[in-house]
Formats: structure tokens, C-alpha cells, sequence
């Protein structure tokens, strides 16, 4: 009796969980990207079909907007948080999961705290300080801000990735001669590089996506990052919905291509970071 | 992920130097103890210099500044202290009683218990679905996540845009509204409706995952054992589900809890959010709208510290609850 009820359940539910599924998720982005290639976009209304495809709003954005600089900029900033925020926290990760020394949980529970602070409380300071500094519509400026937006997070993550390398590896290495350096070079590092690459990813992710710092330290609008550079496009009262859309769909495309290629990675990180829960 | 935070950890060994040479010199013993000493940090060094630089520091200048009448004068600011005034002023102003705090509260409570149950929802489909059907869902689940927040944010005012709008024309043409006159997005029910929708759809996938990783741990034998006792399927969630993993519905409720307060890019680009509509502040918009477009640093940085405080107790919560779930401490 209840297994007849589960196999209708499923035929029926499961079917129909699966589309609303899809459909919820996947709509916006096929609505972006459908408006997008719509030469009538901003008269689109109901019509699920795009009236016709064609790449004007992307030239648009490109030729009138200046959206290659923008994306060159983001590209920029997130590079260098790439391989700052990787590169310390790395060594930061191999601190606290490596060596018991004084004041570690201190250190750990401070780095938890840091990350909990709301980007408006720092933005203003930041601002001021920018300011005082002349580091305003700077590249660099904003890149440093991202370092330390990711940095957290990725000691947080990598730290779970060091501890998970045996001990005895490490201890097998020494066996064998290898100076601290080389056992970091040749053991370490090839067993903690899937969490390397994800917690790159998502220091890319961080100062690929973030708005508010860049919207607030960048003003010349060559140093627009991508994120704000779709706000020239947006009016409160008559807005450019093709070229919005465009430039929308050229941020989030790279960012989607990274997920799926990434995705079995991911997948095993958040699992490696859950599974003890 | 933050969900590493669900392990406990395990206590980092101090770690074992190379086998003992011959342990006779006393130097090279010595030397030895001063590089264990120092080593984590060094390595500590960077990180935490960028983190108190550009997080702590900033942190403590928002403090002084709430206590400041900050001017912009040429070639930098002049601050002059006021004490606590800001924060009176602040703390007395029905502005922020009958608007900013409820919208950021009742808009964190709407979206934390909306994402963690569609999240939970759907982790609990995949988990019983083929692989393959499992691989097309997770894609479109990585889509919805990997949408920023500000292209995002585009796409939903796009789809409820008033007039033109596809939202609007088809409540329209089913004569719900009126689309000529009606906007969704100028009173602040429908305004947060449409942000709610927005922070779910971002939101959800990182629950549904992490809650998959938990569910693919629980042995099958514990479900069979309950079907046999006769659990229906809302008994099996509750009674062995839940209590398995429960772990990893606290870590991903505190944390969407964190997020969800400070949401800001999604309220500040929607029509009306940058301050023009005073109805749909929340707390992180009015700090940067006071600081930003009134020039009131001081009242901004009070918000903002506001905020901060908020974020440290729910921060506190999280930290205990790791620490208790930890077999061992950090």
C-alpha cells in the first residue's frame, strides 16, 4: 500500500517538482539573455519569444558604453585577488592547521568575527581613508579591499583542506630528507590544490560581482568595474533594457561557465567542508 | 565553503620536526624552539596584517566617527567629537523604529526561513533523483547562484518593470492590475516581495547543496529501519533527517541569517531603493544614504555600528554553536 503511493508520488511529483525546479531557476537567466538578443527589448511585455535575435545591444555596450574597459578592469581586480588572497591565505591556512602555537584560537575566532562585519559599516572609513590617501579610482586600491573581503573566508576553507592532508605523508617526506620548503613545495601544495582552485574561484567571484565599494570608490568612469559599468545603462524612469540586459548577460556568462566547469569540484569541496557536520 | 565550519576540526598537531640528529647542541635545540615559535607567524603575518588594516581598522574608525560631526574640508576631514548623540538621535527616531528596522528584520526572517526551506526542499529532491537528472538540476542550480547580485537584481525589476513589465502585462491582461497605474516597486510590501524573491533564488542553491552533502552521509539502513517501523515520509524527515544533520541546517541558517541582514546591493538598485523612497530603507541602505548622498558621516557610521552590533550577536550565536558541535575546540 505505501509503496504503491510512493511510486505514484514520484511518477507524478517528481516529474513536476523537477520543472518548477527548472523553471524558477533558469527563467531569469533565460529571460536576460532572451531580452538581450531582442532587438525590440524594452517592448517585449508578455512575449516568452524574443521578436527577432541580433547582437545590437551587445555592440551597443561595447561601442557606446565602454563595457570592454569595464570588463578588462574586473578581469584586473579579480587577478590579483586571485593570487594575493591565495597566496596568504594559503600560508595563513598552513599556520592554523598545521602548528599549535599560542593565541591559534584566538587568531581563528578573530578571523570569524572579521568576516561577519557588514560592508557598510567598512565603507564608509574606507572611503575616508581612500580619500585622505588619494587611492580613489584606483585598481589597486579596490584590489587590496577585495584581498581582504575574501581572505576569511579562504583561511577558513583551506584551513579544512590542510588538516585533511595525513600527517604521516608529511612525516614520511621528512623521513626522507626534504627540507620544510621542498615537503611544502612537492607534498603539500599537489594535496591542498583542488582547495586552492576553489577558494580562488570564489576570490575571483568576490571582486567579480561586488557592487558596493566599486560603486562607491570608483567615480571616473574609465575605472568603472563590470558590475557598476550596467548601472550607466539603467534610468529610473526610461530605461535601455536591451543594452542592460547585454551587459548583465557578459557578466554573469563567465561566472556561470566557471561554476559548471568547476561544479564536481565544488560539489566535493562543500562536501568535504559537511560531511563530519 | 563556510560550511568547513562544520568540522570541528581536528586538533592541528603541533608539528613533528625531523627525527632528532643527535640532540646534543644546546644552540641548535634552541634555534629550533625559536622557529617553531615563529613560523605560524610568519605565515600568520600577511593575512592578518591586510585584516587589520582593511577590516579591523576601518571598524574601529567607524566607531569614532559615530561619536563625530565629520566634515569635508579641503585636503582631508575634521571631525568634531559629539559623544553619543548620534546614536540618541538614531535610537529616538520613530524613521528608524517603524521603517528601517522592520523592513531589515522582517526582510532577514522572510528570506533566512523562505531559503533554508526551498533549499531543503530541494536538496531532498535531488537526493532522489537519477544521475542524470540530478546533473541537469544541479546546472540549473549552479546558474541560479552563479547570477551576481546586481545582474540579478536587473533581471527581477526587468520582469516586474511597471507597465512593460512581463510580470505586470500578464497580471494585467488576467486583470489583477491595472498596468498603466500600478507600481510594484513604490510601496514597501511589494517592493521587499520582489528583493525576497530576488535573495531566495541567489540563496537557495548554496542550502540545497550543502544540505545534499549532509543528506548523501546519512546511511540508507536508518530510513529502511523507520520504514519498517512504519514512519511515514514527514516522520522520517523529522525524526532521522533532521536530528542526523542537524548540524548542517544550524551552520546554514546562521549563515543566511548573517547575509540576509546586511543585504544591500539588491535593495539599493531596485527602483525607489537609493534613497528616494524612504519606505523601503533598511538598515545598510540608510547608513549609506545618510553618510553618502547627506553627507552625514556621522549618523551613517551610528547605522552602520548599529548594524555591526546586530551581526556580532548572531555572530556569537554561530561561533558557540560550532564550538559545541566540535568534538574538540577549534
Amino acid at each position: 500500500m505505501s509503496i504503491r503511493r510512493t511510486t505514484l508520488a514520484s511518477r507524478v511529483g517528481l516529474p513536476v517538482a523537477v520543472a518548477a525546479l527548472l523553471v524558477f531557476t533558469l527563467f531569469p537567466v533565460y529571460w536576460m539573455i532572451s531580452t538581450a538578443l531582442d532587438p525590440k527589448a524594452s517592448l517585449r511585455g508578455s512575449d516568452v519569444l524574443p521578436s527577432g535575435i541580433s547582437f545590437e545591444h551587445f555592440t551597443y555596450v561595447f561601442d557606446k558604453g565602454n563595457f570592454g574597459t569595464y570588463l578588462l578592469n574586473s578581469a584586473l581586480v579579480g587577478l590579483a585577488t586571485i593570487v594575493a588572497a591565495g597566496l596568504l591565505s594559503l600560508f595563513a591556512a598552513i599556520a592554523v592547521a598545521r602548528f599549535k602555537f599560542r593565541f591559534r584560537t584566538s587568531v581563528l575566532i578573530m578571523i570569524l568575527i572579521v568576516q561577519m562585519v557588514p560592508l557598510e559599516a567598512l565603507v564608509i572609513p574606507l572611503f575616508i581613508q581612500m580619500r585622505d590617501y588619494d587611492m580613489l579610482n584606483s585598481l589597486l586600491g579596490l584590489s587590496v579591499v577585495y584581498i581582504a573581503l575574501s581572505l576569511p573566508f579562504a583561511i577558513w576553507t583551506l584551513r579544512g583542506f590542510v588538516a585533511t592532508v595525513p600527517k604521516e605523508v608529511e612525516e614520511a617526506a621528512y623521513i626522507d630528507g626534504a627540507s620544510w620548503p621542498r615537503m611544502f613545495w612537492s607534498v603539500l601544495l599537489p594535496l591542498v590544490a583542488p582547495g586552492l582552485v576553489a577558494t580562488s574561484i570564489f576570490a575571483f567571484i568576490t571582486a567579480w560581482n561586488e557592487f558596493v565599494f566599486a560603486y562607491t570608490f570608483m567615480k571616473g568612469s574609465d575605472k568603472y568595474t563590470a558590475a557598476v559599468g550596467i548601472y550607466q545603462f539603467f534610468g529610473e524612469n526610461s530605461t535601455a533594457w536591451g543594452p542592460v540586459m547585454a551587459s548583465s548577460t557578459l557578466v554573469t556568462l563567465p561566472v556561470m561557465i566557471f561554476f559548471v566547469v568547476i561544479h564536481r569540484k565544488l560539489g566535493s569541496g562543500l562536501a568535504a567542508g559537511a560531511v563530519k557536520g | 565553503m563556510k560550511e568547513t565550519l562544520v568540522e570541528g576540526g581536528p586538533e592541528a598537531p603541533a608539528r613533528r620536526g625531523p627525527p632528532k640528529s643527535d640532540g646534543g647542541a644546546e644552540s641548535a635545540r634552541r634555534r629550533k624552539k625559536l622557529v617553531t615559535l615563529t613560523r605560524p607567524w610568519l605565515l600568520l603575518a600577511p593575512s592578518l596584517l591586510v585584516l587589520a588594516g582593511l577590516l579591523l581598522w576601518p571598524l574601529i574608525q567607524v566607531g569614532k566617527l559615530s561619536m563625530q560631526d565629520y566634515e569635508v574640508k579641503f585636503g582631508g576631514g575634521v571631525g568634531t567629537f559629539t559623544g553619543f548623540d548620534h546614536y540618541t538621535d538614531l535610537l529616538s527616531s520613530s524613521l528608524l523604529w517603524k521603517t528601517v528596522l522592520p523592513n531589515t528584520v522582517f526582510f532577514a526572517i522572510a528570506c533566512v526561513g523562505l531559503t533554508v526551506a526551498l533549499g531543503t526542499l530541494v536538496a531532498l529532491l535531488l537526493n532522489r533523483l537519477g544521475a542524470f537528472w540530478r546533473l541537469i538540476c544541479s546546472i540549473a542550480i549552479l546558474a541560479a547562484w552563479a547570477m551576481p547580485a546586481v545582474t540579478g537584481t536587473y533581471v527581477w525589476i526587468w520582469l516586474f518593470q511597471p507597465q512593460d513589465g512581463m510580470v505586470s502585462q500578464i497580471a494585467g491582461s488576467l486583470g489583477l492590475i491595472d498596468p498603466e497605474t500600478t507600481n510594484w516597486f513604490t510601496e514597501r510590501g511589494p517592493f521587499y516581495a520582489i528583493a525576497t524573491l530576488n535573495v531566495i533564488h541567489h540563496g537557495f542553491p548554496f542550502v540545497a547543496i550543502t544540505v545534499l552533502a549532509g543528506l548523501m552521509t546519512i546511511p540508507k539502513e536508518l530510513y529502511e529501519a523507520g520504514e519498517l517501523d512504519g514512519a511515514n515520509a514527514w516522520q522520517r524527515f523529522w525524526n532521522i533527517t533532521v536530528p542526523t544533520i542537524k548540524p548542517v541546517f544550524l551552520v546554514v541558517t546562521i549563515l543566511s541569517t548573517i547575509w540576509d541582514f546586511k543585504v544591500f546591493t539588491q535593495i539599493y538598485l531596485q527602483p525607489g531603493g537609493d534613497g528616494s523612497n524612504e519606505d523601503v530603507y533598511n538598515l545598510g541602505v540608510f547608513s549609506y544614504i545618510q553618510a553618502f548622498a547627506k553627507n552625514d558621516y556621522g549618523t551613517g557610521a551610528a547605522a552602520a555600528v548599529l548594524l555591526t552590533v546586530l551581526l556580532l550577536l548572531i555572530t556569537v550565536v554561530y561561533i558557540r554553536t560550532l564550538f559545541r558541535q566540535g568534538e574538540e575546540d577549534l
